[in-house]
């Protein structure tokens, strides 16, 4: 299988923060999601992958090419949308599009000009005094117009209407269609993953929890509920995270199906998993609030 | 490397024509009122050195813009050695349009042959390596903060001269030393005689300062995290 993306053993470590060995590949042609709560590490792998932030160790290679050693090669095939996008903020969107074009060899001036006008964007006003959705708009515009293998995307979708929200998930299922380009983006609205992801990455406190097709996490991970009596010390092992109320407990199992076998006749309800409910447990995980392992 | 170059320019280019406006009034009241051609060598390169280049480097801190160059296919090194280079294409212009100013404005007190002169010239590219050489890799690992904390030291280490300058009394006083050598240095450099062995050594000093500054950014930057 050809990788648009592949990161192997990845280790950054900050005063208080370690993201330790993550790992995991992006096929050609395909959209990853990259999840965890606030804090997991998300925006530092992708800054990481931008070589933005230095790592400790591992490997990035992007269409094949190392990002290290091969720097300039990979970074011309990344189109990328940062979480703040950085802007010179006294130039016109034009003007940002002509700093920025001459280092991309496949820019499509023709292209940004027409993203533009269907983003909405004022070409004569400064970058500056633009909402935070319509610099998004302008980071994607730009993003889009140089023929990018593979798009990064630190939550795109946060500040943009829902419309917009929605347009913007189509265009990017519409990219995969030439079976080249390939997209990782985080995010906190599950729903846009679960709308277009076909990979989906998780991350909790600088760990990989998992990387693995989004209907193997939906068809392996479920929510279970059942009477505080269920909970033995091997019954516990079964769950990821746990939360406890007055009348039972609410548990994330990654093998369905091994706890259902072990459950069977307890009393337990196994629920189809959301990925709002992975990303609230992961969350409650990280803020010691449940008994939950890992 | 042309490609950064050209988006130095881009980004810049109004507000060095703001510097250069206000620099051509500052010069040339300087060029009016001081007589010595000397004063003026040594003013002039520090006003150049500390204006010209930082607002260069200082601009994607400014800007918080560091994170969308360095995604851009290109190397940490091509992106040190640009802004090296387009800091010195800043100093360079202001330099030459400063001595042109006190060379030919019909009020100023220096003659041609006193101001347009290779030792004038070297020693003026001297003083702005010094500045440049010293400065840089502050600026470019630290960002602005870099020049803050660079320009709150030296403030402090006045202070602290001064405060050891009264408590000593007459003993020797390390920090007056320092600084009273740097200023004989200078002092001497200004008023040798322009050899051709002098203006070599002056040269080397130049091409060694900046080589080390480069070099000592490149490294520093490549470990800097955005």
């Amino acid at each position: 299988m050809e990788y648009a993306l592949e990161v192997q053993n990845l280790r950054k470590e900050y005063p208080g923060f370690t993201l330790n060995d993550i790992s995991f590949a992006l096929p050609r042609g395909y959209i990853m999601g990259l999840i965890g709560p606030n804090g997991a590490g998300k925006t530092t792998i992708i800054k990481l992958i931008l070589n933005i932030v230095r790592r400790n160790s591992g490997e990035v290679r992007i269409c094949g090419f190392n990002s290290l050693a091969e720097e300039a090669e990979a970074k011309a095939r990344v189109g990328f949308v940062l979480d703040e996008p950085p802007f010179y903020g006294y130039l016109k969107a034009l003007g940002m599009a002509s700093v920025i074009a001459p280092f991309y060899k496949n820019w499509d001036r023709d292209l940004f000009h027409r993203l533009c006008r269907e983003f909405d964007l004022p070409p004569r006003k400064r970058v500056s005094a633009f909402s935070r959705g319509m610099a998004m708009k302008l980071a994607l515009a730009m993003a889009l117009s140089h023929g990018a293998e593979l798009i990064l995307m630190d939550e795109p979708t946060s500040g943009l209407d829902p419309v917009f929200r929605r347009e913007l998930l189509e265009r990017l299922s519409s990219l995969l269609q030439d079976g080249r380009t390939s997209v990782l983006f985080s995010t906190h609205i599950t729903s846009d993953l679960e709308r277009v992801a076909d990979y989906i990455t998780c991350v909790r406190d600088g760990e990989l929890v998992f990387s693995t097709t989004r209907d193997e996490v939906l068809e392996s991970w479920a929510i279970v509920k059942g009477g505080a009596e269920i909970l033995t010390g091997v019954t516990r092992d079964l769950f990821k995270a746990i939360i406890r109320g007055p009348y039972g407990f609410t548990a994330l199992t990654a093998d369905k199906e091994e706890t259902r076998r072990r459950l069977a006749g307890r009393g337990a309800v196994i629920e189809r998993l959301k990925l709002d409910d992975l990303i609230f447990f992961l969350g409650q995980k990280n803020k010691g609030t449940t008994g939950g392992r890992t | 490397m042309l490609k950064l170059l050209r988006m130095e320019y881009l980004v810049n280019r109004k507000q060095m024509l703001i510097i250069l406006a206000i620099f051509s009034g500052y010069f040339a009241f300087m060029a009016y009122r001081i007589g010595s051609p000397r004063v003026f060598l040594v003013t002039m390169s520090l006003m150049i050195g500390l204006a010209l280049p930082f607002g260069i480097i200082g601009r994607e801190d400014r800007f918080k813009t560091a994170s969308l160059v360095c995604s851009l296919p290109l190397r940490r090194t091509t992106i040190v050695l640009a802004k090296y280079v387009a800091g010195w294409i800043a100093m360079g212009f202001g330099l030459a349009y400063a001595l042109l100013l006190a060379a030919w404005l019909p009020f100023s007190r220096f003659s041609v042959t006193e101001i347009l002169t290779l030792k004038s010239i070297l020693i003026s590219l001297f003083l702005l390596s010094l500045l440049f050489g010293f400065i840089f890799p502050f600026t470019i690992r630290f960002g602005l903060m870099g020049i803050i904390i660079f320009l709150v030291s030296s403030q402090l280490l006045g202070v602290v001269a001064l405060i050891l300058a009264q408590l000593l009394g007459r003993s020797p006083n390390p920090l007056r030393t320092v600084m009273t050598s740097i200023e004989k240095g200078l002092r001497a450099m200004l008023h040798h005689e322009a050899t051709p062995d002098f203006l070599m050594l002056v040269a080397a000093a130049i091409m060694a300062m900046n080589a080390v500054s480069f070099f000592l950014s490149r490294t520093l930057y490549a470990r800097r995290d955005l």
